[in-house]
């Protein structure tokens, strides 16, 4: 705290010109939910240059500076599929870890700016699931510089792969003469299992069998050393077995003991003992309206709550939809009404996701010295009665869309 | 111990009373119930609010400290909760075995064929709060069967019943396969042909060619009731003179519908999927007399037809994706416009609808409307009292007051927010739903593991125990 009112009056001291630069100023809010447990009331947040240089409770607004009923931090999508088209993604090969799709972002794509505007300010990009291994994600902010180099917070920190059906759908085996491309990938789940356990033996036995060696075969040697995580799509709760098996499996081998995150865990709820003892963490899909999810899983609404009683790490997503209603937001209001209490909710999609990201100093909560990533709601969040007045993503103001009719 | 009342004398009273009533009263007890705040949509919300039912109507709303509850009512008492109408859907497709039909023009249709009382949409519309449905045929057509206004409880398409031919879908839409210049065709042509029809009739009779007539005597049998008379047409768009002439039960049973919706004598549910289509909507209906019993049942952007609809006076169900994202093609900036606010300035009577039959059903409409700006209590209109006066049942449905149906929806808090559940729902006084009770929405809520995956009896995990441990001891005070 003394910290802080020291910093308060530091910026207090400082010159107003600073006020006029593009991603510093303050806000106003009747209360500041910092995501550490803490709701300050009547907050005036202050930053410069994208950072937060200073939180003060009990404040007054002025008059020109931004107002609401409350402040949070800009929230994390880990699983936003953005620019979620065939061509982000290499199918030549089963396994292409040694891609990133930080290469094949469109960052001109219009869903960036509704994103933002939703209020989620930063995402984990990965390839979509059209082969066994897409490759390497990307941790982007949704506004920023167009140049990737830039907008790229951290590289090769995620290899994204998937169980399931996805890596198999539509593939069908050759009868007679092969006619397409997709007559030689895998067409079952056994097939899927086999191309990742097949990498994971070549790349730890290329060590003493050079022809073993393939492309992107370092790139899961640090994962088997820990130095890359795992980043599996696994709706069913047979696949969850299957990528908790495959990291066990690897262990026993005595390859590495690998860090994973599983993503679309619809079915987390049915063996949760697994993750505990795997100490895997999951980002759950959108919550269906009626409990079905992707691959035919079964979503039950008590999820959250159940996962967070377990002690189980968790983060929501909204696969990027930015429609009124079923944004990332909107996924945390559905958490709570699946009985997770606020608090947790907000840590679901800005803490936990942070952390994660191995972001957490510079995201995923409003304290100073942090990016100023922020959103202003015009009432509690996470209800849809409220919406989003305002985002900065790094001290940036995200632009309104026009609600003038048109 | 209801049966018991403190006061004897009183209750002797009472009971003497009764006798001279008639017994089947007591069938169908007096109900109260008091909630801690009741959402009549008839002036302010009451504090500490009782609801008197007798039977299916609601005879009494007011404060519990002002309304005497009558000794014999059986009370539910829900200090904690929201009381609300049911909620009124004023355009629904669910609840029928497949909502649309290959031939173009079949007034003579009736939705109480296909409609499935057994279908999940009812049991989530009492999950969701919905008490009241208008379901019409889909809007895959250009002048459909007639609809049906349904509540939601019943194993029969009687028991559903609330009001059977509530109105007759029209579509402005092109049915697929026709362009707009063929459906408009088809529009007229439905109309021209019922006007050639009418004319013929009366042709016929001032001819002396009473066919029908002499044939139904041969068969041994007359006209009956009022349709064995003639009647002048009524109609603001167009009448055929000499229609008094004819007996009503001679008019074609395929047209006889229609000739209803032109002698303003039936609703009709007019879609529009584009605001392009609204024009030919309300020509339509101009032009065939029907405008003042027009809703309009809107796809996403018609706004833009505002002007028009404003002209013509009539109200509208508007598209379930509530805000429009259009984007300009030349400077990419994104225009998003709250399509309820639009007609909210201009004056056009509005009613939500839900986008699907599960969670994002009306009370969803509702908060996300708030949320995008209307105030709560316009909001909570527009799935309530709005719909009702839509659908020609206002005063009855969507409102808790003297007279009404006894419709009445619980919420464990606030019925806009998020946390909020339906726990109990009655439906003409008769509690149908109670959320303890509902094994689907358990089944949702709290999943079903699977036997022999998930549970390590073993496992000592201190946050799986305390679960584990509150499950059975909430078992164990079920006992």
């Amino acid at each position: 705290m003394k910290r802080l009112i020291s910093v308060a009056l530091f910026a207090l001291a400082l010159p107003t010109a600073w006020a006029q630069d593009a991603d510093s100023g303050s806000v106003f809010a009747d209360v500041l939910y910092t995501s550490k447990g803490h709701a300050l009331k009547n907050v005036m947040v202050t930053f410069v240059d994208g950072k937060i240089t200073a939180i003060t409770p009990g404040a007054t607004a002025g008059e020109d500076t931004p107002r609401g009923a409350a402040l949070t931090a800009g929230m994390i999508d880990l699983s936003a599929r953005v620019t979620y088209s065939s061509t982000a993604v290499e199918q030549t090969n089963e396994v292409e870890a040694s891609l990133s799709v930080a290469g094949a972002l469109d960052l001109f794509d219009p869903e960036w700016l509704r994103m933002a505007r939703t209020g989620t300010t930063t995402v984990l990009t990965t390839p979509p699931d059209r082969n066994v291994v897409g490759g390497l994600c990307a941790i982007v902010k949704t506004q920023g510089s167009t140049d990737i180099a830039k907008r790229q917070l951290k590289g090769r920190t995620f290899l994204r792969g998937a169980m399931g059906d996805a890596p198999s759908s539509g593939n069908r085996p050759a009868w007679g003469s092969p006619n397409s491309i997709y007559n030689r990938r895998p067409t079952t789940r056994m097939g899927v299992e086999w191309e990742w356990r097949k990498a994971f033996f070549d790349a730890a036995a290329a060590k003493d069998y050079p022809e073993l060696e393939f492309p992107g075969a370092d790139v899961f040697r640090a994962v088997l050393s820990g130095n890359v995580t795992l980043y599996v799509q696994a709706f069913t709760a047979i696949d969850m077995r299957t990528a908790v098996f495959l990291k066990e499996e690897m262990k026993a081998e005595g390859f590495g003991d690998i860090q994973m995150w599983l993503d679309g865990t619809a079915e987390a709820w049915k063996d949760p003992q697994l993750l505990q003892r795997s100490g895997t963490g999951v980002v759950l899909p959108p919550f269906p309206s009626n409990g079905y999810s992707g691959e035919g899983s079964f979503f039950a609404w008590f999820v959250a709550k159940d996962l967070d009683q377990r002690g189980i790490p968790f983060a929501l997503s909204a696969h990027g939809e930015t429609q009124a209603g079923r944004t990332l937001a909107d996924q945390a209001g559905r958490a709570m009404r699946g009985g997770l209490e606020f608090e947790k909710a907000l840590a679901a999609v800005t803490l936990i996701p942070a952390r994660v990201l191995g972001l957490e100093d510079r995201l995923g909560s409003v304290e100073v010295g942090k990016d100023a990533d922020l959103v202003l709601w015009s009432g509690p969040p996470f209800e849809l009665t409220s919406r989003v007045l305002a985002v900065w993503v790094s001290g940036e103001t995200v632009p309104a869309a026009s609600t003038t009719p048109r | 111990m209801k049966l018991f009342p403190k006061n004897l004398s009183a209750a002797l009273t009472c009971m003497a009373g009764a006798m001279v009533l008639a017994t089947p009263a007591l069938a169908q007890a007096k109900q109260a119930i008091k909630a801690g705040t009741v959402i009549t949509m008839d002036g302010e919300p009451i504090q500490d609010g009782v609801i008197l039912m007798d039977g299916t109507r609601i005879i009494a709303v007011g404060k519990a400290s002002e309304l005497e509850i009558p000794w014999d009512a059986e009370v539910t008492d829900m200090p904690d909760m929201v009381a609300m109408p049911g909620f009124v859907e004023a355009h629904s497709i669910d609840g029928t075995d497949r909502s649309n039909e290959s031939l173009d023009v079949v007034p003579f249709f009736d939705v109480n064929d296909s409609l499935n009382p057994v279908d999940f949409y009812f049991e989530d519309c009492l999950r969701y709060g919905i008490t009241t449905i208008n379901v019409q045929q889909g809007n895959d057509t250009v002048i459909a069967a007639q609809g049906a206004i349904v509540k939601p409880v019943g194993k029969t398409v009687d028991a559903l019943m609330v009001m059977p031919q509530s109105g007759i879908k029209m579509s402005a839409t092109p049915k697929r396969g026709k362009s707009r210049a063929t459906q408009a065709a088809a529009l007229r042509k439905a109309f021209f042909d019922l006007r050639m029809h009418l004319e013929d009739l009366v042709d016929q009779k001032r001819q002396g060619l009473d066919t029908s007539r002499r044939e139904a005597l041969a068969q041994g049998r007359d006209y009956e009731g009022e349709d064995a008379k003639g009647r002048k047409m009524a109609g603001k768009g167009w009448v055929v003179d000499g229609l008094d002439l004819v007996p009503r039960v001679e008019v074609d049973e395929k047209m006889a519908p229609l000739l209803k919706v032109v002698e303003g004598r039936s609703k009709v549910y007019f879609y529009c999927g584009f605001p392009a289509d609204v024009h030919l909507a309300i020509e339509t209906a101009k032009i065939n007399g029907f405008l003042d019993q027009t809703v309009l049942v809107l796809g996403g952007g018609c706004y833009k037809a505002i002007d028009e609809i404003v002209e013509a006076k009539v109200p509208v169900v508007l598209s379930p994706r509530l805000v429009y994202t259009e984007t300009d093609p030349i400077t990419e900036e994104e225009t998003q416009t709250f399509e309820a606010k639009v007609f909210l300035d201009r004056g056009v009577p509005f009613a939500l609808a839900s986008a699907d039959s599960g969670m994002e059903s009306l009370w969803f409409q509702a908060a996300l409307s708030v949320g995008q700006g209307l105030t709560r209590e316009q909001a909570l209109a527009a799935v309530t009292t709005a719909p009702a006066r839509m659908i020609g049942l206002e005063g009855r449905v969507g409102v808790l007051k003297a007279g009404a149906d006894a419709n009445v929806v619980l919420f464990s808090g606030d019925p806009l927010s998020v946390r909020s559940q339906v726990e109990h729902v009655f439906v003409d006084g008769k509690q149908v739903y109670d959320r303890s009770k509902d094994p689907r929405l358990k089944h949702l809520f709290e999943g079903q593991r699977p036997a022999g995956t998930a549970v390590d009896e073993a496992a000592a995990d201190a946050g799986r125990e305390s679960v584990e441990g509150k499950e059975s001891k909430d078992k164990d005070e079920d006992k």
